[in-house]
């Protein structure tokens, strides 16, 4: 019961949002942006919980997204829906060609993969007759209306991402709970050790990168349809590989839910909080605060609860 | 007891009621501006001229009070859109708009969904007027630049211009634009699109110098760019006869932040500098600006006080008819037709107001007096004249 408290607490609080907020289009707006990147940090979180990869790159994935999905439903004509799955697919596609990339390990992986991404970005202002190079791309489709409810609403489009980003985390925990989560959680402590029981630890890394690719495509692809605009400085922005990062490690990256909680109260934070303490500048106040709780929670906000958790039987005793 | 009550409340009541002046209305609008990130520096000179335009229109007149909000976009889309939906869940009347095509594009976007009047007078991209939007209006344009530079090279009479241009939106358009009506007047043109994130412009200037030869560069593109190709220039000396830029070029914090790199730069403006303004509201702006910042108007605080006063009256005359709250501002806003320190304001049927015109001033030692065209020049032109 008590292990479940942090998610049903999560959707109670999802639930209720929108009833009491539904006609403040600026909060369902901070909402919907704040879930875009959890939805990032989840894909990030994975990566690094499961294969044992830290990523400085996965504005890449959420670029390619962003643009096959646009690109696709303007040019192609194919329905939004599909082009979203399409959006996805392109970007695991495109982590196809990081694979080399998983020979490095650590820093030399993050700083790879980060190069990466400077590369797509480079595609996307270069490859100007399909993507609009600089100047950036606008007229594509917005979400569609299905069965009465319009997803390009603000209400609509936080409906969406809150089921995408709840089936993202169910994916997630079921990888983490299935044999080969055993395997990947083995290979986090000893590579070499599980090599020599037989575990193709290369594959199931290669498994990992496209999954995290593929919710991170897909988080970029809903997003170009959301705001409806679509520039390379924009689209790869640093911000879609550091927020998301920050967010983790703020919620608990060792995680499920961690990252998807701290992805939405550290937007909900800067946009709210820090921008009206302080205008101009108020990254800094999202920085003290990060700081304050590595300080505090090294385990972020979620380890902080799990390690309440275990105290109390102890603390009551 | 009672009776002598009465009256002194009734004498309190008169003297208080004579004494306190008409309460003003007060109508509160939004601004998304770039108070920081690479289009800062226009972002607070814009900011600044829409301060001096409430101020003097609040003054100007009993019956209103404008109040606005201003929110940072830091130059970024997302923030701009996330900006504007808050100015209307604040109950902004109106929408002001920031600087730069692609911030604007997304930002007048979300303002026209919410049904909130847009203004803007920092976006020249000619897609924004293709949308269809029906609550968008700024106040400058694309072909207003291209005039300006077009009347320029008719005079200078070049054998040859390369223009350097940004890939950006708005920079792209008025450098295909000046490249086919260039042609076409007979001038040697080559264009050479950079990327927006190169901060390294010998190879593009080493071509101008070694295969184009031409005798003017002209640059389309912000000011961290024009900073970059003339550093990039000074360094390399082309044979050019002159440098020449569009927007945001031609000011005096341009000279006062980069005075090794502005000499003699011909930029497209429509003050000279020190200011000599000749109409009533522009020598009442350039007074309170000077009296609120201690400094002297320019181009991007003009263009900011214009669009900021246009909306401000037709805000008002929104208020007077008591259509404010039922969608009479779109009405109000379309019947706009003022004099204004930029020329006639008017708006045509997709918002755009096809007046607007430029001129050319070149910075000439800390002061910045317009060229061409000759009809509107305070100084004669300096040519050949190079920064180095």
């Amino acid at each position: 019961m008590m292990r479940n408290l942090p998610a049903a607490a999560l959707l109670v609080a999802a639930l209720a949002i929108p009833l009491v907020f539904g006609g403040n289009g600026y909060i369902m707006g901070l909402m919907v942006s704040g879930l875009i990147v959890a939805g990032v940090a989840l894909a990030w979180a994975l990566l690094g919980n499961l294969g044992g990869m830290v990523s400085f790159g996965h504005a890449a994935f959420f670029g390619v997204g962003a643009y096959t999905s646009a690109i696709l439903s303007a040019k192609a004509g194919l329905p939004v829906p599909l082009s979203l799955l399409a959006g996805a697919l392109g970007a695991a596609l495109c982590s196809l060609v990081m694979l080399p990339a998983l020979r490095l390990s650590g820093p030399y992986f993050a700083l790879a993969i980060l190069a990466y991404a400077h590369i797509f970005k480079i595609l996307a202002t270069e490859l100007s007759s399909i993507t609009g190079g600089s100047a950036g791309f606008q007229r594509f489709p917005t979400l569609p209306t299905i069965a009465g409810i319009d997803f390009s609403s603000r209400t609509g489009s936080y409906a969406l991402l809150v089921v995408m980003v709840a089936l993202c985390a169910l994916v997630y925990r079921a990888v983490k709970r299935s044999h080969v989560g055993t395997a990947l959680r083995a290979m986090a402590e000893s590579e070499d050790a599980t090599r020599v029981v037989g575990v193709n630890a290369t594959l199931l890394k290669s498994w990992m990168l496209l999954l995290s690719a593929f919710i991170t495509g897909l988080f970029g692809a809903m997003n170009a349809h959301i705001i409806n605009f679509l520039e390379p400085d924009y689209a790869f922005s640093g911000n879609w590989s550091v927020l998301p990062i920050i967010a983790a490690i703020f919620g608990g990256y060792r995680t499920i839910l961690g990252p998807v909680a701290g992805a939405v109260l550290i937007y909900l934070f800067d946009q709210i909080i820090a921008k009206e303490l302080l205008p101009v500048g108020h990254q800094i106040l999202l920085g003290l605060l990060l700081a304050g709780m590595i300080l505090v929670a090294p385990n972020g906000l979620f380890g902080l609860f799990q390690t309440r958790r275990k105290g109390a039987p102890h603390a009551a005793a | 007891m009672i009776r002598r009550t009465f009256l002194l409340s009734t004498l309190l009541a008169t003297s208080l009621a004579v004494a306190a002046p008409a309460l003003a209305e007060e109508i509160a609008i939004g601004a998304h501006m770039p108070l920081t990130g690479s289009l800062a520096r226009s972002g607070q000179a814009f900011n600044e001229g829409m301060q001096v335009a409430i101020k003097v229109f609040n003054e100007s007149q009993s019956k209103h009070k404008i109040k606005v909000t201003v929110i940072d976009d830091e130059s970024q889309p997302a923030k701009a859109v996330t900006a504007v939906e808050k100015l209307n869940s604040d109950g902004a009347a109106a929408i002001i708009g920031g600087y730069g095509s692609n911030i604007v594009g997304p930002a007048s976007d979300t303002s026209n969904r919410l049904g909130k009047v847009y203004i803007t007078g920092g976006a020249v991209s000619d897609e924004l007027v293709a949308r269809g939007n029906t609550h968008f209006f700024r106040i400058n344009n694309n072909a207003g630049y291209q005039r300006g530079v077009e009347g320029l090279m008719q005079e200078l009479k070049p054998n040859g211009i390369s223009i350097v241009a940004s890939t950006r939106e708005a920079p792209a358009l008025l450098a295909k634009g000046l490249e086919e009506s260039l042609t076409k007047l007979g001038f040697k043109v080559t264009l050479h699109p950079f990327d927006p994130a190169i901060t390294d412009f010998k190879p593009i200037i080493n071509k101008v110098k070694l295969q184009d030869k031409s005798e003017i560069i002209f640059m389309s593109a912000y000011e961290n760019d024009y900073v970059g190709i003339i550093r990039a220039a000074k360094v390399l000396k082309p044979q050019v006869k002159a440098i020449v830029g569009a927007w945001s070029l031609a000011t005096p914090k341009m000279y006062s932040d980069f005075p090794d790199l502005m000499q003699n730069v011909i930029g497209t403006t429509f003050l000279p500098f020190p200011v000599e303004v000749k109409d009533e509201e522009g020598k009442k702006f350039a007074a309170v600006y000077k009296e609120m910042f201690g400094k002297e108007i320019e181009y991007a605080s003009t263009l900011a006080f214009v669009e900021t006063m246009v909306l401000s009256e037709a805000l008002a005359r929104a208020a007077d008819a008591g259509t404010l709250k039922s969608g009479g501002l779109l009405a109000e806003m379309k019947k706009t037709d003022r004099p204004s320190p930029l020329g006639r304001i008017t708006f045509n049927a997709v918002g755009d107001n096809p007046n607007f015109a430029l001129s050319m001033g070149q910075h000439r030692d800390g002061k910045i007096p317009l060229v061409s065209p000759a009809a509107s020049a305070t100084g004669k032109i300096a040519y050949p004249a190079l920064p180095w």
